[in-house]
Parts: structure tokens; C-alpha cells; sequence
């Protein structure tokens, strides 16, 4: 009698272990969506910022419009474009222009800008000389003297962009 | 007996392993977390390049106001809005600063020093003006060759919390090669 209990809840637990509920392992899935939630998070707060060309001590500002990340020309120890570097300051400042007519053109720096000039107007599909549309940012270390500057603004214009703007580091709020 | 023994034998097994799979779900493998978050840290450190990233903003400059002359540059002026009606002007040197206008006959005031007092002097002034002429925006600050840059910007600062949008940086007209030291 005995026994006979004894089988049948054998048979019992044997066929509910047929119904056993399977496993599903959830866990790389939730690694997964840790990792692109991180790298969506990093990539939206971080990719539109602005970064500070290496090198270069910015003049302090409370108030100008937010700087977004673009083309940016860095004057620090070396001239950069686009985070390329492009000659040396000191050797911008002493090369002297090649056109009578625009004293302030550094040629260097002009031929490397023109070179930009032109792969961003044939990117955007206009071959002609106009002005290019993209905004050119100056990322330029606080002590340097303006007609240095102004020679950088003047190449920049001649060639092609029209568009200037000066970024500098946000501190505060206003006096 | 033997037969008794034997299936009590097997029914203690399979009861032993029923209660073992009730004991489960306190179990979580964090193995693979691990692993992608040292894959995150790997990748991080082999494309840090050194950028630090701050909080910037930024002086959009427009081109110098010209003075237009022949009748063709006339016609292609637009709209009158893109006439100026006051030609504002702020010299920066590195003792002093100097406001020139066009309008009433011409203004000219002088500010000594380039400190945080000329400053204010020159950002009410600025106000004024741009109470006075509320339709100009247009400012063209026109800076000597031995201003430093930081000077500059705390000029530009200072233009745009008198409400002035459309600042042009100028440079006095040359003919010989720059040379900075």
C-alpha cells in the first residue's frame, strides 16, 4: 500500500516536471541596454560640446551664446585647423603675405583653409567661389596680441569663410 | 524490503531535486555586466585624447559696415534694414578706450584705463546709446595691434550685455607686413 502511494506520487512529480517553467536567461540582455543607454547618453550630452583645442589657455567670459562643437582654428603653441596641425605659431606671426594688396594673409595657413574651403563647398554641392557657409570658430590662447588675430581673421575671410566666431570658456554669471 | 527500499530511495532523489529548483532565483550573473563595463573602460581610455571639455560660448562677429559708393552696390541693398543709420565705433587701446558715433554731428568721449571701472563707464555708455538708437545693433570695435586678446573679449563681454548683437572686430588699414614678437 505503501508502495503504491509511493509510485504514484513519483508519477506525480514526474509529470509536473514536464510543465517545469524554462529558463530564460535576461541578463546580457539588460548588459546590453546598460551599454547603449551609456554610450546614447555620452554621445548626446557630450558630442555637441565644444572641445578646447589642447594647449590653449581661453579668455574668460560671462555671457555669449552656448558654443557647439565645429570647425574649430586653435592658436596656441601651433596653429590647428580642425585639430590638424597647420605650422607653428610663432611661424605665422613672421611669415610675411604674399599678395600687396592683403598685408595680413599668412599663406601657410591660407593654402590649408582654401584646401577646407573647397572640400566643404564641394561637399555641400556648390562649386562656386562663394563664401562657405559653415561657421569657422577661434579657439585662441588669451595673451595673444590682436594684430595676430586679425591676421587669422583676415586669412580665414579671404578664404572663404564668412562666418567668424570667437570661443572662449563661460565662467560664471555676469558683474 | 529491497524493493521498498529502493523506490524510497528514488523518491527521496527526485524530491531532493524538486527542492533544489525551488531554491532558485536568488542567483544573478553579473560576469557579463563586468565584462562590458571593462570593454566601456578599455575603449575610453584608447580614445581619450587629451581634450578637456568646458563649458564655452562664443562671440559671433559679423563684417565691418561698408561705405557704399557706386550705384550698382546700391541696388543690391535689399531692404532698408540694411542700411545703417548710425555708424558706432569702440577704439581699444591698452590705456584707454575711445566711443565714436556718427550721428548728431559726430560724438566722441574718451574713456582713460582699461579696468574694471572704465569698463562699467563704457558699458553705460553703451546702454545709453543703445536706448538712444534703438534700431542699431551694429557695433565695430576696432582694436590696436598691441591689445592682448583677453582684453579684447572683457571689450566684446561688456558690448553685449549693452544689448549689442552684431559686433564687427576691425583693424586699421596697413600696407607693410605684420610683425608680432
Amino acid at each position: 500500500m505503501s508502495r503504491a502511494r509511493d509510485m504514484r506520487s513519483l508519477r506525480r512529480s514526474q509529470q509536473f516536471g514536464k510543465f517545469r517553467v524554462m529558463q530564460l536567461n535576461l541578463v546580457p540582455l539588460v548588459d546590453t541596454f546598460v551599454s547603449i543607454v551609456f554610450f546614447t547618453l555620452t554621445t548626446t550630452t557630450v558630442g555637441e560640446l565644444a572641445p578646447v583645442v589642447p594647449g590653449v589657455t581661453l579668455p574668460e567670459t560671462t555671457v555669449g551664446t552656448p558654443a557647439l562643437s565645429q570647425l574649430t582654428l586653435g592658436v596656441g603653441a601651433t596653429v590647428t585647423l580642425a585639430n590638424h596641425p597647420v605650422m607653428a605659431t610663432l611661424d605665422a606671426a613672421a611669415e610675411p603675405s604674399d599678395d600687396p594688396r592683403m598685408p595680413l594673409k599668412i599663406p601657410t595657413l591660407y593654402r590649408a583653409m582654401k584646401h577646407m574651403a573647397d572640400s566643404l563647398r564641394k561637399a555641400n554641392g556648390s562649386d562656386d567661389e562663394g563664401g562657405v557657409k559653415i561657421s569657422l570658430a577661434i579657439q585662441g590662447d588669451k595673451t595673444m596680441r590682436y594684430d595676430l588675430l586679425s591676421r587669422f581673421m583676415q586669412t580665414a575671410r579671404m578664404a572663404g569663410f564668412r562666418k567668424l566666431s570667437l570661443q572662449v570658456q563661460r565662467v560664471g554669471s555676469g558683474p | 524490503m529491497a524493493s521498498s527500499y529502493f523506490h524510497r530511495t528514488r523518491l527521496r532523489r527526485v524530491q531532493r531535486g524538486a527542492g533544489m529548483r525551488g531554491n532558485e532565483g536568488g542567483h544573478l550573473n553579473l560576469v557579463p555586466l563586468v565584462d562590458i563595463l571593462t570593454s566601456i573602460v578599455f575603449f575610453s581610455l584608447l580614445t581619450y585624447t587629451g581634450t578637456a571639455l568646458a563649458a564655452l560660448t562664443s562671440f559671433d562677429l559679423v563684417l565691418p559696415p561698408v561705405v557704399v559708393t557706386s550705384p550698382e552696390e546700391v541696388k543690391q541693398i535689399k531692404s532698408e534694414k540694411d542700411v545703417l543709420n548710425l555708424l558706432l565705433a569702440v577704439r581699444v587701446t591698452n590705456d584707454h578706450l575711445e566711443i565714436e558715433h556718427s550721428a548728431e554731428g559726430g560724438f566722441h568721449t574718451r574713456i582713460d584705463s582699461l579696468n574694471t571701472a572704465s569698463l562699467d563707464s563704457l558699458q553705460a555708455l553703451m546702454t545709453e546709446l543703445r536706448a538712444r538708437y534703438p534700431q542699431n545693433r551694429d557695433v565695430t570695435v576696432i582694436p590696436s595691434d598691441e591689445v592682448a586678446y583677453d582684453d579684447i573679449v572683457r571689450v566684446l563681454e561688456r558690448l553685449k550685455m549693452a544689448r549689442f548683437s552684431a559686433i564687427a572686430l576691425g583693424t586699421k588699414a596697413r600696407a607693410t607686413k605684420v610683425t608680432t614678437p
